[in-house]
């Protein structure tokens, strides 16, 4: 991928996805990252390797303000620097045991993440609020060449916060306005069923705006 | 209560599972499956035709399939997980227990042919997964923005139940779970359960527990 792209900010889930104490999968045009919120609510994204066997970290779980290994339990702190090793209470984990970590920001509902510290913060969504996040098996410059569609979708306004993610997968954020009801909110998140359907079938690049 | 059981089938894991929940103890009778192919022997042809497994036996009751099971126990023991008793309740529960048959065909399917090396059509069997996780997901998010985290009622169902296994097993079809948020919230809350157990390939959350306490031995060089 360009190196341009490598700065941005990629959006790759939705703070609603991801409550506290809980890790997920951060799928990103690189690969996937092990994006975890602590007990207290802090965001990390780690390479979702462990340093220690491999395993993907995005499988373990969190206790407390670390991320463990499902594989030995090690586990690690924001920084990606490992805290534990289970199996040797006794020892400090030397700095070179440390998971790559990246820079995460979540606004208006969206995480965000990059590879390199951008300089400017990711774009706010002031006034929407997010419906739900879907996977498209579709290029993303195919829907849109920008990174967002705007349409309307059972009659509502709809924001779509669009990243490729890997070869014909596209992650979309759906967003509405701030004050729409839950009633618009579920029409919504029906009908975005069917303009992935469309996307998947069709493929019409008229879709995007 | 009977039941005939085999520690990698999802159905058998269902009722397991339910009677754990609700507190209805089994005898359980282990079936050689893999490689015996015991389940489709003529002593278990005599109770079940179909030669599936599981099979509930409770006094002249014999049951062969996993939703029939999950109702007789939740009726018997916790009538609170079969959903609400109006028209628009009972039908949901029942509309995802005949779609978990869906999930035993595709999801089952996909997993017994990537795993067990069973016959079948697996990029067929992955494609309709794809379609039930995607109806399943627009379900549970919509169930989320209405402010709950199960199926067909506002607290666990057996609906939640028989849908659970087959999905969380997905992977092993060669089915990723990671582009589904809400199903992933949803598999969090049914592991959150108290007295909930697992099946190899579905493990408990270890982070309700405390961090364990190593008890202090000399390190081996």
């Amino acid at each position: 991928m360009p190196v341009e792209m490598l700065r941005d900010w990629i959006p790759v889930a939705l703070s609603a996805d991801l409550p506290a104490a809980t890790v997920l999968p951060a799928h990103t045009p690189s690969g996937i990252l092990a994006l975890w919120r602590s007990a207290s609510g802090k965001l990390t994204a780690l390479a979702d390797r462990c340093p220690h066997r491999g395993m993907r970290l995005s499988y373990g779980f969190v206790r407390g303000e670390a991320l463990s290994c499902i594989y030995h339990g090690w586990s690690y702190g924001q920084t990606g620097q490992c805290l534990r090793i289970p199996a040797h209470p006794e020892l400090a984990p030397p700095g070179a045991i440390k998971a790559a970590s990246y820079a995460v920001e979540e606004r208006n509902g969206v995480i965000w993440i990059a590879f390199e510290p951008p300089e400017a913060p990711p774009p706010s969504l002031e006034g929407f609020q997010p419906v739900r996040s879907i996977t498209v098996n579709m290029d993303a410059g195919a829907i849109t060449p920008n990174g967002t569609v705007r349409t309307q979708l059972a009659g509502v306004d709809v924001l779509l916060i669009v990243a490729g993610i890997g070869d014909r997968e596209t992650i979309a954020h759906v967003m509405v306005d701030a004050a729409a009801s839950a009633t618009d909110r579920i029409a919504v998140s029906n009908a975005v069923e069917g303009w992935r359907r469309t996307c998947e079938q069709l493929g019409l690049k008229e879709l995007a705006s | 209560m009977i039941l005939y059981d085999y520690i990698l089938s999802p159905d058998a894991y269902k009722v397991r599972l339910l009677a754990a929940l609700v507190g209805v103890k089994l005898e359980l009778r282990a079936v050689d499956v893999h490689p015996g192919r015991e389940h489709q022997s003529e002593p278990l042809r005599a109770l079940n035709p179909a030669g599936s497994i599981p099979i509930l036996i409770d006094g002249d009751l014999i049951l062969t399939e996993s939703a029939a099971m999950l109702v007789y126990l939740a009726r018997r023991a916790a009538a609170e997980w079969l959903g609400g008793d109006d028209a628009v309740d009972a039908a949901r529960v029942q509309q995802w227990l005949a779609f978990s048959r869906r999930l035993t065909e595709h999801l089952g399917g996909a997993r017994a042919t990537e795993m067990l090396l069973e016959p079948g059509d697996l990029p067929a069997m992955q494609r309709a997964s794809t379609i039930d996780l995607r109806e399943l997901e627009a379900a549970l998010s919509e169930r989320r923005i209405l402010g709950q985290s199960h199926l067909a009622a506002d607290r666990p169902t057996i609906a939640d139940i028989a849908c659970f296994p087959y999905v969380a097993l997905a992977p092993d079809g060669g089915v990723s779970l990671d582009p589904y948020p809400s199903i992933r919230l949803w598999m969090r809350a049914i592991r959150m359960l108290p007295g909930f157990i697992e099946m190899p390939g579905i493990h408990r959350l270890h982070d309700l527990k405390p961090e364990p306490v190593s008890p202090a031995m000399p390190e081996t060089v």
